[in-house]
Formats: C-alpha cells, structure tokens, sequence
C-alpha cells in the first residue's frame, strides 16, 4: 500500500487560468456600471429602482456591491425528478449531463430524407427516444410543435408530448409568463404539489435574453414568475459574436456573463435564493454565409471557457454540444459533434444541451439522436482515464507472460476487457464480414436502430387520471385564448 | 494607468490524464518490467552491447537495470530539429515537448484507388499521390506513405516509396525499410537530398520509424535499423503496436508499461550507441476488439491509452509518437468522420510530438488518402481549440460593448471587423443556409472531399521540379544499385 497518492479519477481539463477568469469577470462588472443593460418590463424596472441601481428609462447600470450580494444567494446544486420518481439529475460542479435542444421548427424526415415542419408527432418520438437512450439525461423538447391548436398555448401541448413519451427530467420552454405558470401547474400536479415541486423539481425552464444586454418583457415576465415560484430556470444568452456580441471570444463572454449577473441581480431582487443557472450558445456568425455556426470549433473552446467561469462562480453551467451545421446526417455531422461532445464534456459543463441539433439549430432529426447516443458513449469511455491500481498496473502478469508471450487467452484479459466501450452502431468486423453483411454504411445501421428503437420501446406510461388532468390544463388554455 | 501584476495565463487549455503519481507508478512499473522480466534482443551485437553497458544477459533475454535506463534517459535531447530538404523554414520540424506535427502512417497493404475508390493493393503510383496531396495540405506536419507499394521489385517497396516520395514533397518524411540495407539506401537518398554527409549531419531532413514487437521482444531487423540510425544519427521513432488484451494487458495500466517498456530498449541501445541521437517513443496503443479480433483504429480506448501514454513519455523527457485520424470503416462515412474527430482532438489535447495514422481505414489495413484530406480538415479545427484565446484589454471588449450599447449591433464596428477574420475558416465543413446548401447540389462532405482530394491530385505540383539534378540523379543510381542487389541475392 502507498500512501499520500493523488490520482486522476478523469481527466482533468481547463481552458483559462484563475487569473484570466477573474479578468472576465471584472470587465463584466464594469460592463454593469458603465453600461448596464435595457429591461422593457415595468415590474423589474420598479425593483431596480427601489434598490441602489440607477435607471434612467429602461436603462439600468448596477453597482457592484449589488452583484456580489447577489451572486452569494444562489444555489450550487439542483436536483431534479423525472416523473418516473426518480432523483437522477444532479446538477453539482463538474457532474455532467447530456441532453436534447428545443423548438427546432423544421425535421430532417427520416423516410423521404426531406426537411419539413416539426409536428406533435415528431416531437414525441423524440421524447420517446430520449427515454430509450441511457446517454440522455435530460430532455428539451427538439423540436417545437406546429401543429397545434393554438400558437399561443402550443407549449402546453408540446410539454404533454413530452410527458407521455418520456420519463426524464426536463428543460421546457413556454411562450409567455402564462404558459409558465400552466406548465408548473402540470409539474406541480406531477410532483404531489407546490412544495413538493420545489423539494423536487421535475423541470428546469429555458428563458433567454437578448444579446447585447437586451431583456424584453415576455422572458423578464417568465423570469421573475421563476423567481416568485422557485421554479429552477436558466437565464442564457445565444450571442452571436461579430452580430449580437464583440468578435471576440473574450469579449463575447464578458458580455454573456453581464447579462446573466443582470439576470441574477433583478432575481435577487424579487425573491432571494431561487435556482438560476448560468451559460448559454456561446457562437460566432459565419461572415460569408451569415449564418449562426453550431458547428464552429470556437463553440467549443467558448463553451469551455464559459464552464471554467461557471465554477469560479459557484454557478451551475448549461452548455452546449453534440450539434452541427450539417444539413443531413453525414461525415460533418458526425465530427462536429464528436468534436463538441467531447470538450463540453471535458469541461464538466452540467446541463450539455442542443444534443443532435443539424442545421445551424433549426432542424431536427431523430437518427442524430441515436448516432449521439454512441458518440457521447465513447466521449465517456475517454472520461473514465486511466486506473493504475496493482491489479490494472498488471506487473505480476507481465512478468509471468514474458517477453513474446500472449494474453488472450488470460483470466485477466477475460475479466478487463468489459471494461472497454462496446459499440453498437461502429463496424469493427473484418472486410469480407462487413460485405458478406450488405456492406452497411453507418448512416444505413443508424437509420435501422433509430426505426428499431421507436417500432419497439415503450415508454412507462402516464398514470390515466393524471394524464387527464394535465389535458385539461392545455384544453383550458386553448379555451382562454380562441 | 493601473497595471496588472502577477498574472498567469494559459497559452492553451490544459488536459491531464494522469496525476504525478500516476505517471511515477507507469514510469517505476517500466523499471520493474525491464529489471525482473526484461526483453528479448534478438540480435547478438546488440546483447554484447547492453552486456558491456551493465545488463544482465541470459540467452536473448536481456535485463536491464535501473542506472542503465536512467542513464539512457540523460542523454536523450531535450529539443531536435528536421529540416526540409528546400530550406522551408514553415515546414521545419522541432522536435520538442508539446509541440504537434499530424501525418498519415506506414505500409497498409491496401488503398483506396483514388479515382474509382474501389479498395486494391497499394501500387507505387499512389506514394506520389500521398506525398503530394500531403505536400499541399497545410497541417499535414510530416508525410508517410499510406501504404506498402505492390508493383516493384519485392524487396525494394521501401526504397521506391522514399525516393518517390522525397521528390515530390517537402515536407519531412518518416520512412520505414525492411532492413539495414534498405534504410542505408534511404539513407543515401537523404543525404544527396541534403547535399552531403556532412550536410545531412547538420540539418537532417527525415525521421526513421522502426518497431519492437509486443510484448518485449526487439527482433533482429528492428533493433539493427535502430542500431544503424543511431550511428548516422538519423532521428528515429522506435514504438511497438501494443494490442491491448492481445499482445499486451486488457488494463491500459498494463500496456502502458510494457508499451514503454519495449519502446526503452530502442532507447537506450541508440544512446549507448551515440549519447544525443532523437529517439521518439509511443506507439499504436489500442485494444483487440474480442467479437471479430480486430484490432480497433476506432475504438474511444485508442485516444484514452495514446493521450495516457504521451504524458509518461512527456514525463520521461522524450518525444511521443502517437496517433489519430484512423478508423475500423470499410467505405468513408460517419463512422470515419467521428472516430477521427474524437482521436484527432485527444491527440492535439495531449500535446503529443507526432501524430500519425491521420488516413488509416479498415482498422489499419487500407490506406485512403481522402482520409488523409478530411483529417486535415479536423486537425485544423482541433488547433482552434489548442490555440485558445487571448484575453487582454482589446479583446475584453469593455469599450466596444460601451459604445454599441444595450439592443446594439456589432456588425459595423471596425473592432468587428478587425477581430472576425481571427475565427477559423471551414474548407470543408458546410456552413450555408439550408436553400443555399439545396441550390449548390446538396452536396455531403464526402462529396467535396473528394472534389477537393482530385483537384490537389491533378492540379497540385508539387516541388518535383525544384528537385536538383544532382540529387536526381543520384537517386537513380541508388535505385538501379539496389535492383543490382536484389537480383544477385535472388539468384543466390
């Protein structure tokens, strides 16, 4: 036995030094005094200026002092239950969890191999999937249901699509503060109750600024019913650096981070203590072709950074991976979101969201999903590292093999080599097998398993009373708004 | 003006594997491997050599003891310099921590033909194809072959493809040859490339790749090219291809001290040799697939063991030979793009010296060089990320967010317009609108990686022309010599 020995349990990885980060912050927090931000919500506007910021129309700067009181009274860790009764998602520093994006207005058929609208159905088969998949570990809705009734309630109808097909904990977005509260409505009835809820939440939800500094009324009326509700929310930017933020990753970060301290102190205000999280799609415009890249290699590198930042914090991250700007499903698809898979993870970012996003963000495709499954698998096997205990260092076993020997044929070997990852999508036959099969590309196998999962798996169903009164919330809703 | 003091910056993201105690636990592991269970030499002057340096000798086995190796581990250079043979200071090689050069890899049988892209036999016309499409692709750092050439006299693949190969590249080569005598006649080529023994001396413009066999035997061939490398102080890669659960343990603990371990007998007989020669260790690290017995070019284990491996090479003070880019596909498809994409991005993490294999498909069995042209691509994205980002006054941007406001728009500003043209450039990576993608041909990458492969193929050069006549002719003569030998040692 050997004492005073450190070891590596995973990787370790980081992108800023501490010093770097501290810069990051205080040009955020000169950003906050010299600029502030814009918020069109009269309410917010009242609690700012009953408070030591100054507001001159809807401009608000903030003093310092106000952010660091406020950043003490977050939370740095939220659990969440899925209905199926479940704590699984821990969200603490450097736990990681994957899952799906959100409101994807079009789908990549997997039929025809056309893009067209998303509907109700797409939306539940996604959830579906999302249940299936053990390398999910929460679920957004990937796509946003167009076919409803009513496009001023349809996220009530989106979350039920989500509800009935998928058991995990959840990131929902809504349409408005109404929206929000029908949908923490359907949560609380869920969870046994109000309290319940905030002992167990079942759903974080996604509000977004506009960048640069920008809050309009709907996401600050969503934000502070959070606030007043404790509903556990994220407050995340999409700044599009070159367009909606400096073309700089620097730049655009200390700007993202303005934005979200200006969001932790108008929270701060309304209700101390509720359950916000930090982070966002950190991108760049693609100049040529203006358009907003999901897939550029600096999505990762500020992913990662912005992780390293969360931590300084205390903050809980959400970030952003396994997306690309790929069309279809192809060799670019699969790099780049091998490519951001793998650093999001590294980072130890807690919520890695836009998983199996194609398309800039605005197609959906169920095979992405599926095809993520077995990427984030193999990032994971790289997470695991590298255990040097006596019984993997193997030295007995060296020596009693020898120079030329072969361990095939070892106990060892027969008991270790579980431990490696087991593909189920990635060929590792010999040529004259893998022809002898039909010569399958993966893009073939993938869209096999994908047609396999949804023909086969069901999902623990919704118990029938609850689910109808979850349908009445939507019903109603879609009555007050006709 | 307040100044800021005491500040550390990382030049770039910082990943480790191992802890400091891990690495010394590998690093003693090797000891232990190379004194109580040591190595097979087969090869009697490389035994008396070792005998005279300290080791115990039994039969082939040789063991070695802690000073020798530590002594070996004194000598090794800290930093070593590859020259191209035109004087290209951009494609200079230093050899030295940290610092990454990606490159295909050596002697597949196969290839994919590059214009039916049908899988045949590697022929001598596709060494050329390589080195030149290699030549053109701006992260290739150094240039092997994909493959080992069919259509020559049997025993002279080796020599054809380095004299093909240095012709119409510059930048350097790492050559392999089946014997001392085919490595003196590279050897030859290099040096009326460079000008001179002496010149060669000086600058020298390749690197020799040799390999042990897992688990711990050098054999004859492997450890006699190492020898003749070190006594020509030609910088030379000495790694074994350790298969994890096959020639070595199923534990990546396990194989990283016999991997390292045989790897150390090159070492330490080419300092005994010459004190100061480059010696580059590593090697393909991955593990046997037990469902079909492949060995996995694709497999996550290959990034983790190579990213582990690098640190303890790093840590013993030598270069790190590694490798990404490769995959277990037949046919080039999503697979190949995201078993490359994850090793790629390991490797460049890992700050390995030298990564190779960037082209290798059907788990090390066909060379493809339209791979090769996708790596590229990937490597470049994969540099971003080693690059980092500056954080200063400029890019922190406090003013600039000032003066755009709140609602604002930065498009115009020429703080953007400076600052944009710092962000990666895709070549291949589609970045239109999904109208724009329709109206261009939906094309997939495959598609334009192919597009562009053929175009370099047929348009590209090359620095054949600025070949010297001398040098030119030179290599003739070597070839038409080894031919003379070879027909001699077939008719004896």
């Amino acid at each position: 036995m050997k004492i005073n020995q450190t070891i590596n349990k995973s990787p370790q990885f980081r992108v800023l030094s501490e010093d770097q980060i501290e810069q990051i912050y205080f040009s955020a927090l000169e950003v906050m005094e010299r600029t502030g931000g814009v918020v069109y919500h009269e309410g917010a506007l009242e609690l700012f200026k009953n408070s030591d910021a100054l507001v001159e129309g809807n401009r608000v700067r903030i003093p310092i002092t106000m952010v660091e009181e406020a950043l003490k009274s977050y939370p740095r860790k939220i659990t969440l239950k899925g209905r199926n009764g479940k704590r699984s998602l821990f969200l603490e520093k450097d736990m990681v969890s994957f899952g799906t994006g959100s409101d994807l207005p079009f789908t990549l058929d997997m039929n025809t191999g056309e893009r067209r609208n998303t509907t109700y159905k797409d939306v539940s088969d996604a959830s579906k999937l999302v249940d299936a998949l053990s390398n999910f570990d929460f679920h957004m809705s990937h796509g946003i249901v167009t076919d409803a009734p009513n496009p001023q309630t349809y996220d009530r109808h989106q979350f039920m699509a989500m509800l009935e097909n998928c058991t995990k904990p959840m990131v929902v977005t809504s349409v408005d503060g109404e929206g929000l509260e029908d949908l923490w409505k359907m949560g609380c009835l869920i969870q046994g109750g109000e309290h319940e809820f905030r002992l167990n939440p079942m759903f974080v939800v996604y509000i977004e600024p506009i960048s640069p500094l920008k809050n309009d009324s709907t996401a600050v009326e969503k934000l502070l019913f959070a606030a007043e509700k404790r509903i556990p929310a994220m407050y995340t930017p999409c700044p599009s650096s070159g367009a909606t933020a400096p073309a700089t990753i620097a730049g655009m970060l200390v700007q993202s981070l303005a934005e979200t301290l200006l969001a932790i102190v108008m929270c701060h205000l309304k209700n101390p203590g509720m359950p916000l999280i930090m982070g966002g799609v950190t991108t760049l415009l693609d100049m040529r072709k203006s358009t907003y890249s999901y897939g550029a290699p600096e999505l990762s590198l500020a992913s990662a950074a912005n992780t390293d930042i969360s931590k300084w914090l205390n903050l809980i991250m959400f970030s952003t991976g396994g997306c690309t700007d790929a069309k279809i499903l192809d060799e670019q698809a699969a790099s780049e979101q091998m490519m951001n898979l793998f650093y999001s993870y590294l980072s130890g970012a807690n919520l890695i969201h836009d998983v199996g996003y194609i398309d800039h963000g605005t197609t959906a495709s169920l095979e992405s999903l599926v095809l993520n499954q077995e990427m984030i698998g193999m990032v994971k096997q790289f997470g695991k590292g590298i255990n040097t205990d006596d019984e993997h260092l193997a030295l007995d076993l060296i020596e009693k093999q020898g120079p030329g020997g072969e361990y095939v044929t070892t106990d060892h070997t027969f008991k270790y080599w579980k431990e490696w990852f087991m593909p189920q999508l990635q060929d590792r036959s010999d040529y004259e097998t893998w022809v002898k099969n039909g010569s399958k590309t993966m893009g073939q196998r993938l869209k096999e398993r994908t047609q396999h999962l949804l023909d086969t798996y069901q999902p623990e169903p919704l118990d029938e009373k609850l689910r109808k009164e979850l349908k009445k919330i939507c019903e109603d809703a879609d009555k007050r708004h006709m | 003006m307040s100044v800021r003091t005491n500040y550390t910056v990382y030049e770039s993201p910082r990943l480790q594997i191992l802890s400091e105690d891990q690495k010394e636990k590998i690093l003693n592991g090797m000891m232990r491997t190379l004194q109580y269970t040591g190595a097979h030499v087969h090869h009697e002057k490389a035994r008396e050599l070792f005998k005279k340096a300290g080791c115990k000798v039994d039969g082939v086995t040789v063991y070695f003891p802690p000073e020798v190796i530590l002594k070996a581990l004194s000598t090794v250079p800290p930093v070593t310099e590859v020259f191209p043979w035109d004087g290209n200071k951009e494609k200079k090689v230093v050899v030295e921590k940290n610092r990454s050069y990606f490159g295909p890899g050596p002697t597949p049988p196969n290839f994919i033909d590059t214009d039916t892209m049908e899988r045949r036999k590697y022929l001598r016309k596709d060494a050329n194809i390589v080195a030149r499409v290699c030549d053109a692709l701006p992260n290739i750092g150094f240039v092997q072959s994909l493959g080992s050439i069919s259509d020559v006299t049997n025993d002279l693949a080796d020599v054809y493809e380095f004299a093909d190969m240095v012709r119409n590249t510059t930048t350097p080569i790492m050559s392999w040859s089946f014997t001392r005598e085919g490595c003196r006649d590279i050897h030859r080529i290099a040096i009326a490339m460079a000008g001179g023994e002496e010149e060669f001396r000086q600058r020298p413009n390749y690197i020799f790749y040799g390999e042990p066999i897992s688990p711990l035997v050098s054999d004859f061939h492997a450890i006699d090219k190492c020898m003749y490398c070190a006594e020509n102080r030609i910088p030379q890669v000495y790694s074994p291809c350790a298969i994890g659960g096959g020639t070595v343990p199923a534990t990546h603990a396990g194989q990283l001290v016999v991997a390292l371990s045989e790897s150390m007998v090159g070492v330490i007989a080419a300092q005994l040799i010459n004190p100061g020669t480059c010696v580059i260790i590593g090697g393909v690290q991955s593990i046997l697939d037990m469902r079909y017995s492949i060995y996995s070019y694709g497999a996550p284990e290959l990034s983790l063991l190579s990213s582990a491996l690098t640190e303890v090479v790093q840590y013993c003070g030598l270069p790190m030979y590694s490798q990404s880019g490769c995959t277990d596909t037949k046919k080039m498809d999503m697979q190949s793009a995201l078993e490359a994409s994850l090793s790629i991005n390991a490797a460049m993490m890992s700050g390995a010296n030298f990564v190779h294999d960037n082209g290798y498909t059907e788990s090390g069995l066909t060379g493809d060089v339209f791979q090769t042209v996708m790596d590229d691509e990937l490597i470049s994205m994969a540099r971003v990320i080693e690059r980092s980002f500056d954080v200063n006054k400029e890019t922190l941007s406090v003013d600039v967010i000032d003066s755009v406001g709140p609602g604002g728009h930065y498009l115009y500003e020429d703080h953007t317009m400076k600052w944009f043209r710092t962000y990666w450039m895709p070549t291949l990576m589609d970045r239109n609108s999904y109208e724009g993608w329709v109206e261009e041909g939906r094309k997939t990458m495959k598609d334009r990686i192919i597009e562009k492969t053929r175009d370099l193929i047929d348009n590209y050069e090359g620095p054949r022309g600025k070949v010297p006549a001398q040098a030119d002719k030179e290599i003739e003569r070597i070839l038409q010599e080894a031919e003379k030998r070879a027909k001699e040692s077939e008719s004896k």
